[in-house]
């Protein structure tokens, strides 16, 4: 999946001044299979670069390129397969239904793609260390072990490219490592890339780009 | 698990009022298009004349009998009654002008004759079927339409005689004949009945026979016109039985009975009509509605679905086919209602002596699929916009 953000520049963030390295107002390509890392403090855009990517927003000028198709052009059965099967994202909200336990928050995902394999969602969860989670509701979790839910969720489905915005804010060094090592075994295992918005440079984990916002 | 999500935010005691509201609708939808058709039908099978006509005759009254008014109606009254709104025609009933004489005719049954007295109206105002109601110089018998009291005074006579008494089905293959005559000149005319009518008086014949008879055997008098046969409007009886009455007529009592008694009914259960398409328009809306504020209520699991990949068609179809499901048990309800209704209701139409055709009719079959219909293709499109406007948000 390529991902070319051409001049983009949101409307709400027109009015700020942005750095001659920053993504809005220039043309940035995201190749498929680079990890790419964008940084950024809060306010400057990295919730509305997804939501941009996503085709949640249009309110921007420039122009958004998914496989050289302009994000505003995309047909409805093209965003559903995009989202299914070419591009898993963990929203910053997490986007998690509260009143659905871990488990059925997982299976719900999985069996859009028919995929769900029960074992390995649980061992995924397990490994990240909330297996006794597993039939709670998702509302009654903490908001790290939410992360930790929904970055496992966006990891049950097939993708090209992996979009994490600030998927680790509330994760302690040990847990966000757990999460980035799966995170980089399932890119691995499907050729894929993966865009990860944050507000401090990780510097345990090497990515082939950053860039600013 | 997709049902549970979206359905979660339910007020129940809403969708209740809802589906309650759309119940009463639709059965009373159901019951008025019902009974607007089976009542409408009522009498039509029965009898010869067609649907709201009436034979109207001056009332006779002790200066008639004086001869200080007339009886008879004039050119111009009956010009003047055919251009009321309420009328759709009128014609006056030709009487005979000449002797008539009828007896039996057939080896099977002893003779019976009796001097009579025959009457043609025009055939538009007849329900019969004209391959059967024509009559031209030289056929074989005239067909007749003889008065139902006529065959009960028939059998009396049978039975008075040792014979066993005739049938309608009977007395329609037995052989009778007509002597015409203007007291020197005389002729016999083979006649067969071809129905019965409990609405009029005299022996009905066709107009050709009438005309016939009246060039060669009639003194040479125009005949007065006594009795006019009137078609009324459908639902609107009431007008003309006002003109009646302001014009000094009367009818056979039974036809007035009838014509009031539908055209009392026919009203009542129009109106229950109207009441029950607003009940169930407003019930609809209210359902709709519903469905707007459920979805309104589940913004955020909608939104999230279409977010995460759930593709828009499944969330409508769920939104879609649980309110069909309601509304689907709401008519099925409402019809078994119906019937239920409509067997307490044809027993009081019973007990006041009017037989109304039992059947299920057709038009509430399709009052229901059409209500269905409409309802679903609005709940369908509610659905979908509802979702859509979700997508890419």
């Amino acid at each position: 999946m390529n991902i070319e953000f051409i001049n983009v520049m949101p409307i709400p963030l027109a009015g700020l001044n942005h750095s001659k390295e920053s993504l809005w107002g220039n043309s940035v390509v995201f190749d498929s299979k680079q990890r790419s890392l964008l940084n950024a403090s809060s306010g400057k855009g990295k919730t509305t670069f997804t939501h941009c990517l996503m085709g949640l927003r249009t309110d921007f000028s420039g122009e958004i390129k998914l496989d050289g198709k302009d994000v505003k052009s995309i047909d409805l059965e093209s965003w559903v397969e995009i989202r299914q099967r070419k591009i898993a994202v963990v929203f910053q909200d997490l986007q998690l239904f509260s009143q659905l336990t871990v488990k059925e928050n997982l299976k719900l995902k999985a069996e859009l793609t028919g995929e769900f394999d029960a074992e390995s969602a649980f061992r995924k969860i397990t490994f990240v260390g909330l297996s006794d989670k597993w039939d709670q509701k998702c509302g009654i979790l903490s908001m790290g072990q939410q992360q930790r839910v929904a970055i496992i969720r966006a990891l049950l489905q097939p993708f090209e490219c992996i979009v994490l915005d600030e998927p680790f804010s509330h994760l302690d060094k040990e847990n966000a490592g757990k999460c980035m090592q799966l995170i980089q075994e399932r890119c691995n295992e499907q050729n894929a890339g993966c865009i990860l918005t944050t507000l401090d440079a990780n510097k345990e984990i090497i990515f082939d780009k950053e860039i600013k916002l | 698990m997709l049902r549970s999500l979206l359905f979660r935010h339910q007020d129940k005691r809403q969708l209740f009022i809802a589906a309650f509201g759309a119940l009463l609708g639709i059965t009373f939808l159901i019951s008025s298009v019902h009974y607007l058709l089976r009542v409408s039908e009522f009498g039509e099978d029965a009898e010869i004349l067609g649907a709201n006509t009436l034979i109207v005759q001056k009332k006779v009254s002790s200066s008639s009998s004086l001869n200080l008014t007339k009886t008879d109606f004039s050119g111009s009254e009956l010009v003047k009654m055919k251009k009321e709104s309420f009328v759709v025609d009128a014609k006056p009933v030709v009487s005979n002008n000449f002797s008539v004489w009828f007896e039996t005719n057939d080896p099977y049954v002893p003779t019976f004759k009796s001097d009579v007295f025959i009457q043609a109206v025009n055939k538009n105002f007849l329900d019969v079927k004209s391959d059967k109601w024509h009559w031209n110089a030289g056929e074989k018998f005239v067909p007749m339409i003889m008065p139902r009291d006529f065959l009960v005074m028939l059998n009396t006579f049978m039975s008075a005689s040792g014979i066993p008494q005739v049938s309608d089905e009977l007395a329609m293959k037995l052989k009778f004949r007509f002597r015409i005559s203007d007291g020197q000149k005389e002729e016999w005319v083979d006649t067969r009945i071809i129905g019965f009518t409990n609405e009029i008086s005299s022996i009905l014949v066709p107009e050709n026979f009438m005309d016939y008879a009246t060039k060669k055997y009639a003194n040479g008098d125009p005949g007065k016109i006594t009795q006019l046969m009137v078609a009324g409007k459908e639902g609107e009886f009431g007008k003309l039985e006002k003109y009646m009455n302001d014009h000094g007529l009367e009818s056979k009592n039974s036809q007035v009975v009838v014509s009031r008694l539908k055209s009392i009914v026919g009203t009542l259960f129009a109106v229950i009509f109207v009441i029950s398409i607003v009940a169930v328009f407003a019930s609809g809306l209210v359902l709709i509605q519903y469905m707007q504020l459920l979805m309104t209520h589940n913004k955020y699991e909608v939104r999230t679905l279409l977010r995460i990949g759930q593709h828009p068609k499944i969330v409508i179809h769920s939104f879609f086919i649980y309110f069909i499901k309601v509304f689907g048990s709401v008519l099925l309800v409402g019809f078994v209602i119906f019937l239920v209704l409509k067997y307490f209701i044809d027993g009081v139409f019973q007990t006041g002596g009017i037989y109304l055709n039992e059947s299920i009719s057709m038009a509430s079959v399709i009052a229901i699929l059409l209500t269905f219909f409409i309802f679903a293709t609005a709940s369908f499109r509610t659905a979908k916009k509802g979702v859509m406007l979700l997508f890419n948000k």
